[in-house]
C-alpha cells in the first residue's frame, strides 16, 4: 500500500507529537481553562454569570466553551508550525530534506498535522463542554462553519508559527515569542470574555485583529447564536489572514538554509 | 569500464560571496567503492556532502551521484542515498519509534522493517536502550542510533560525514565492517573522518581535500608511497654493548640515513631508501660484533602523508 509522502510525513508528526507534554499543553490546559474558568466566575456572581449578548441570555459556562475550542486552533497551529523548529534544531529537517521528500510536501506534512491536531483536539473540548453542562444549537450550517473555522484559522496559525520558526535565531527567541503570543492572543480575544461598552479601547483594539476573536465569534454563531451574516463576513476575514500569512510562510520556508 | 558512481566535476560553493569553501572539487568514485574525503576542520568535505546529497545548492561545476544530476535531479537522487549527517539528527521519541519512523518515511513494509530492526539493534548494540528516549542516551548512544537508522532503507549510495565520532573502539570496528560488507555488496560509500587510521583501513581510494579542492588523492598505499617513503628503522642491540651516538655514527659512515639516534641500547634510522640499506646495516653491525636482539620497520602512517599535504 503506497502512502503518499505528505501524508506519511503527517503520521510521523502525530506520531513525534503524542508525547505527554503535548497533550497536557492541546487538551489538559483548556480543560483546565473550561472547568475552573468556567466555575470559578460563574461562582463570583450570585445567581452565577450570564453574558447578554444579542439580545441572548446565557450563562457564562456556555458562552466560554466555543471560546475554548476556539483556542484548539491556535495550540495545534503552534504545535505543528513549531515542529519546523524543532526538526531544524535536532537535525530532522535536514534529514528529511536529503530524504524522498520535497519541501512542499514537508510544508503539507506539517498543515495536516495541525489540522489533524485541532480536529481531534476541538472534538475532545466538544465533548467536555457538553459534559459541563452547555446548551448548543446544533444544525448542519453551524457544524460546517465550525469544522471550516477551525481548519482556517489553524492553518493561519501554523502559518505564523512556520515565519516564527523560520527567522528564529534559538531557543530562546522562539520560546520568548510563543508564550508572548500565547498570552496576547488568548487572552486579548473574546474567547474567555465578551467586549462590552466598559472594556479599554486599546484592547479592543488587539481584540479586533486577533483572529481568535473570529475564530471564538465563529464558534459561538455556530453553537448558539445562529449562522448570519457577519459569521461570513468574520470567515472571510480569517481566510484573508490566512491566505496572507501562509504566503508569507512559504517564502520565509523557501529561504531556509540547513542547519541554525 | 565501471560505472562511475559519484561524478564531481569543478565544484565551486561560497557561502558569503568571497571565500569559496569548495574551490574546484573534482572526483569521482565507482560503484562498489568505498571513499574516503580527508582533510582540516573547514576543508570542505560537509559541504560537499550537503552539495551532492542536494541539500544545499552550488555556484558552478557540475556533479552526478547514481547518474543523477545534481542540479537538476534532486529528487531522484534523494530516493536512492543514505545520508548521515555530521550534526546529530534524530526524532523526539524513543530509540525503537526512531528506527519506526525511519521505516514509515521510506515506505518500508512491517516485516521487512521488523526484521531489520531487530537485525540493526542487534548488531548496533541497541536492544537494551530500545525503549529509552533519544533524550536520555549518552552522546555515543545517539550516534549509533544515527548511524544504524540509516541502514533501514535500502539505497545506492551512502554519504557518511564523520560517522564513528565518540563511538568507542568496539563498536567502531563493528561499523566499519558493517560498511565494508555493504559496499562489497554493491552500495558505494562516501566516508569522512579525522581517524586516518580507520581511513587507512577501510577506504579503497582516499582524497585529501584541502582549501575546497582535491589534493591528493590514491589508495592508501599509493599515497603512503609518493609522500611517505621515509621509514624508522629501530634496533635493540645487547645490553653489554653500550655504544656512544658518535660511535654508532662512524660505523655507520657508509650508510645514507635522514637521521640517526642512539638512546642506551636502542637505536633508531629514519631512512628514504631502507630495502637498499637493510643487508647494509645488518652485515655492519655483525662486522663490528655488535649483538642485535631485535630489530623493528615502521612504515610510513596515513598520518605521515596527511601532515605533509596539507601542510605544503
Ligand atoms: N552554513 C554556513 N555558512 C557560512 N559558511 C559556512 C557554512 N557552513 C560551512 N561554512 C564554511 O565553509 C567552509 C567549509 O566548511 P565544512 O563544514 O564543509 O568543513 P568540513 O571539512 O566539514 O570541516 P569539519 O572537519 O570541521 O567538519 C568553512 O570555512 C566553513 O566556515
Ligand atoms: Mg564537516
Amino acid at each position: 500500500m503506497k502512502i503518499p509522502a505528505f501524508l506519511r510525513l503527517t503520521i510521523r508528526n502525530v506520531v513525534v507529537n503524542t508525547d505527554m507534554g503535548t497533550m497536557i499543553f492541546m487538551l489538559g490546559l483548556p480543560t483546565l481553562y473550561l472547568f475552573v474558568m468556567g466555575f470559578m466566575f460563574q461562582g463570583i456572581v450570585p445567581n452565577g454569570l450570564r453574558i447578554n449578548q444579542n439580545g441572548i441570555d446565557i450563562p457564562y459556562t456556555t458562552f466560554l466553551a466555543p471560546g475554548i475550542i476556539a483556542l484548539q486552533s491556535f495550540t495545534a497551529g503552534n504545535i505543528g508550525g513549531g515542529m519546523l523548529w524543532s526538526d531544524r534544531r535536532w537535525g530532522m529537517f535536514e534529514q528529511i530534506m536529503v530524504g524522498p521528500f520535497r519541501r512542499f510536501e514537508y510544508l503539507l506534512g506539517i498543515i495536516f498535522v495541525s489540522i489533524f491536531f485541532a480536529i481531534v483536539g476541538s472534538l475532545i473540548m466538544l465533548a467536555f463542554a457538553l459534559a459541563i453542562p452547555v446548551s448548543f444549537n446544533y444544525t448542519l450550517i453551524g457544524v460546517i462553519t465550525f469544522l471550516l473555522a477551525i481548519v482556517i484559522g489553524t492553518i493561519l496559525f501554523s502559518s505564523l508559527f512556520l515565519i516564527i520558526s523560520g527567522i528564529a535565531k534559538s531557543m530562546q527567541i522562539y520560546q520568548t515569542i510563543t508564550i508572548v503570543l500565547f498570552f496576547l492572543l488568548d487572552f486579548a480575544s473574546t474567547s474567555f470574555y465578551s467586549i462590552t461598552s466598559s472594556t479599554p479601547v486599546w484592547l479592543v483594539y488587539i481584540a479586533d485583529v486577533n483572529p481568535l476573536t473570529y475564530i471564538s465569534n465563529i464558534l459561538r454563531d455556530s453553537f448558539i447564536y445562529g449562522v448570519n451574516y457577519q459569521t461570513f463576513v468574520s470567515l472571510g476575514i480569517i481566510f484573508a489572514g490566512m491566505i496572507v500569512l501562509f504566503a508569507i510562510s512559504m517564502r520565509v520556508f523557501r529561504n531556509i538554509r540547513s542547519g541554525i | 569500464m565501471p560505472e562511475n558512481y559519484i561524478e564531481i566535476e569543478n565544484l565551486r560553493k561560497t557561502y558569503d560571496g568571497k571565500k569559496f569553501a569548495l574551490d574546484g572539487l573534482t572526483f569521482n568514485t565507482v560503484k562498489g567503492e568505498i571513499y574516503g574525503l580527508l582533510g582540516k576542520n573547514g576543508a570542505g568535505k560537509s559541504t560537499s556532502i550537503k552539495i551532492m546529497t542536494t541539500l544545499i545548492g552550488f555556484n558552478s561545476g557540475r556533479g552526478s551521484v547514481a547518474g543523477y544530476d545534481i542540479a537538476k535531479e534532486a529528487s531522484k537522487i534523494r530516493k536512492c542515498i543514505g545520508v548521515v549527517q555530521q550534526e546529530e539528527s534524530y526524532d523526539f521519541a524513543t530509540v525503537e519509534n526512531n528506527f519506526k519512523l525511519a521505516g514509515l518515511l521510506w515506505e518500508v513494509g512491517r516485516e521487512e522493517r521488523d526484521s531489520r530492526m531487530s537485525e540493526l539493534m542487534d548488531l548496533f548494540g541497541l536492544e537494551e536502550i530500545r525503549k529509552k528516549r533519544m533524550f536520555d542516551l549518552s552522546g555515543g548512544q545517539k550516534k549509533r542510533v544515527q548511524v544504524a537508522r540509516e541502514f533501514m532503507h535500502d539505497m545506492k549510495v551512502i554519504f557518511l560525514d564523520e560517522p564513528t565520532v565518540g563511538l568507542d573502539p568496539i563498536m567502531r570496528r563493528k561499523i566499519l565492517d558493517y560498511i565494508r560488507q555493504k559496499a562489497n555488496k554493491g552500495l558505494t560509500v562516501l566516508f569522512t573522518t579525522q581517524n586516518l587510521e580507520e581511513a587507512d583501513m577501510i577506504c579503497d581510494r582516499i582524497g585529501i581535500i584541502d582549501d575546497g579542492k582535491i589534493v591528493e588523492e590514491g589508495t592508501s598505499s599509493q599515497l603512503k608511497n609518493r609522500y611517505g617513503n621515509l621509514r624508522t628503522l629501530t634496533i635493540w642491540i645487547g645490553n653489554d654493548s653500550i655504544f656512544s651516538k658518535e660511535d654508532i655514527q662512524k660505523v655507520f659512515s657508509d650508510i645514507e640515513f635522514d637521521e640517526l639516534d642512539v638512546r642506551d641500547n636502542v637505536i633508531t634510522i629514519i631512512t628514504k631508501k631502507l630495502e637498499k640499506n637493510l643487508g647494509n646495516i645488518m652485515s655492519t653491525l655483525s662486522n663490528n660484533n655488535i649483538q642485535v636482539e631485535r630489530i623493528n620497520v615502521e612504515n610510513p602512517t596515513l598520518d605521515d602523508v596527511f601532515i605533509k599535504v596539507v601542510q605544503k
